[in-house]
């Protein structure tokens, strides 16, 4: 019993981590409807950004923190300007974005490869993971705070969607860009709004990530995982994104824990064919459809 | 008043392509304040691409378009803070949004926030129904009301000019007839109005000028009256000759 509650919070947090990549990735794929792999070079370059600003600011983890959010952040917009504004200016077809995102994922893990090295590099201990107990049950205060902070940046994410004039303007460019563009909208500033949003998300997971693991130019691929929790909450649906990254992440602490840790990616894996098998619209995809 | 003969928006020997297939062949306009002018045609003959070109979503290949007399940026959200309002093709309000959200995006741009709150008791009086229907998921409503709700999103922005592409398409013959009559009155409290139909009738009865467009050429121009008189027209567009009446019967027999 209690090793199941302990399971379960490691599921959440990792969860979390999930989530944060998720929804990120779910906004950008809502507006310009491509799957950006580059999102997981925001990732890295969020974590690198906290590691070099770390021992510059002398372990101030709230200023490092807040500079590796908004430099990941302007790491997402330069990668649109330069790489996917030329295509969609272009032509409509959204396959040479994914295309272009897949060379950008390349550019920026050897950007970081030439720059810091790949080497494993683990942050200096500025976040607490030590074990805490309630009860019988033992946890890592590092996992509650992740869940914590987690859903603090949604909280936030959906106050900005729901209640801001440019918030609105997402919301309704994810529907319909172009009539977006009509109703006064710059939809350059909207695609890099959009951008700095999900490159700031990742930066925080990466963060996440580089205390839990540690960092290397190749962590970005842990947002495979996080583009399969979007697939199964519901490509485009932010909530959707993050119960999926919940429900996968949980499934995967308990399949490590319970069955074996050598299974966890079959589990992962195993969802998004079983999604795409019987509905492939994710759990939350396309819930209103128009009336013609 | 002085700019009452000047056009407010012109446009001159505009010419515009998609890759080889020329769908503007050099066409020119004019809409002076106040009016309602309307510009009829059948499928493809380059209507939407008019507004497209207008609203600066297509490239112009060549000539110019003015708007009280200064050339109109060819970038969208340039052309709506300007004062000008497109009410698309096929409706295309935000499923996704509510009906007060829908009317909150087609207010984006103004910078006089303080004024969306009358602004929008002024659309609600034009469109009672979509007071009823405010919180109501714009998805849910009818094809006439997702139409009324086009236009009044249009509304918001406060535009000089408004442009219409196609509001009577796939409505009720009963609902195009109300939702004319709305434009009309839109016009009478001083919106100028620039509307694109295939309902030919209907446009020229509530226009004061029309222009027949056929296959990206202006073939025709004058008033309104004059237009629905002209022998062309109703063969070409009203399509109530009485051997088209006669045809009809005999095919429905």
């Amino acid at each position: 019993m209690e090793s199941l509650i302990q399971q379960i919070i490691n599921g959440l947090s990792l969860g979390s981590v999930y989530a944060l990549i998720a929804v990120g990735y779910s906004l950008v794929y809502s507006i310009l409807l491509f799957s950006n792999f580059a999102h997981g070079g925001f990732l890295v370059t969020g974590g690198y950004i906290c590691y070099y600003m770390l021992t510059l600011t002398n372990n101030n983890i709230w200023v490092a923190g807040a500079l590796s959010l908004i430099g990941a952040g302007l790491s997402a917009i330069a990668t649109e300007r330069l790489a996917y504004k030329p295509i969609r200016e272009k032509t409509n077809l959204t396959l040479y974005l994914l295309i272009a995102s897949m060379g950008m994922s390349i550019v920026i893990e050897n950007f970081w490869v030439i720059m810091a090295g790949g080497r494993f590099r683990a942050l200096p201990p500025v976040i607490p993971t030590y074990p805490i107990r309630i009860g019988s049950i033992t946890i890592s205060f590092f996992d509650i705070l992740v869940f914590l902070i987690t859903i603090a940046f949604l909280t936030g994410l959906e106050f900005f969607l729901q209640r801001t004039r440019w918030g609105l303007a997402i919301r309704a460019a994810a529907y319909d860009l172009r009539v977006a563009g009509l109703m006064g909208v710059n939809v350059n500033k909207l695609i890099s709004l959009v951008f700095f949003l999900a490159g700031l998300l990742a930066a925080v997971s990466g963060i996440f990530l580089s205390v839990r693991y540690t960092l290397y130019p190749q962590l970005g691929f842990i947002t495979i995982k996080a583009f399969v929790a979007a697939v199964v909450g519901g490509l485009g649906s932010l909530r959707g994104a993050v119960i999926g990254s919940l429900i996968l992440g949980t499934a995967e602490m308990l399949t490590a824990g319970f069955i074996s840790s050598q299974l966890r990616d079959v589990v992962v894996f195993g969802a998004l064919v079983v999604t795409l098998l019987f509905k492939p619209t994710g759990l939350l995809g396309k819930a209103i459809s128009e009336k013609v | 008043m002085k700019d009452k003969d000047n056009p407010m928006l012109e446009v001159r020997d505009l010419k515009v392509s998609y890759g080889a297939i020329r769908a503007l062949l050099g066409i020119s306009l004019k809409v002076t304040r106040g009016e309602i002018v309307c510009v009829i045609g059948a499928n493809g003959a380059g209507k939407s691409t008019l507004m497209k070109a207008i609203m600066g979503e297509v490239k112009r290949e060549s000539g110019e378009i003015l708007f009280e007399g200064k050339p109109l940026p060819p970038i969208p959200y340039e052309v709506v803070s300007l004062g000008i309002s497109l009410v698309p093709e096929g409706r295309r309000v935000f499923a996704n949004l509510t009906v007060y959200e829908n009317l909150l995006m087609g207010a984006f741009p103004r910078k006089d926030r303080e004024n969306i709150k009358s602004d929008l008791e002024w659309v609600y009086s034009l469109f009672p129904r979509l007071k009823e229907r405010n919180n109501q998921y714009a998805g849910t409503l009818s094809g006439g009301e997702q139409q009324m709700l086009s236009i009044a999103r249009g509304l918001m922005s406060r535009p000089k000019i408004l442009l219409l592409d196609e509001p009577s398409l796939g409505l009720a013959p009963l609902l195009v007839k109300e939702i004319f009559k709305e434009l009309k009155r839109i016009n009478q409290e001083g919106v100028t109005i620039l509307l694109v139909e295939q309902n030919a009738k209907q446009a020229l009865n509530i226009s004061h000028r029309g222009y027949v467009l056929q296959t990206g050429r202006i073939v025709l121009e004058g008033s309104s009256r004059e237009l629905l008189e002209k022998e062309e027209v109703v063969r070409s567009y009203l399509g109530e000759t009485k051997a088209s009446r006669e045809d009809l019967k005999d095919r429905t027999r």
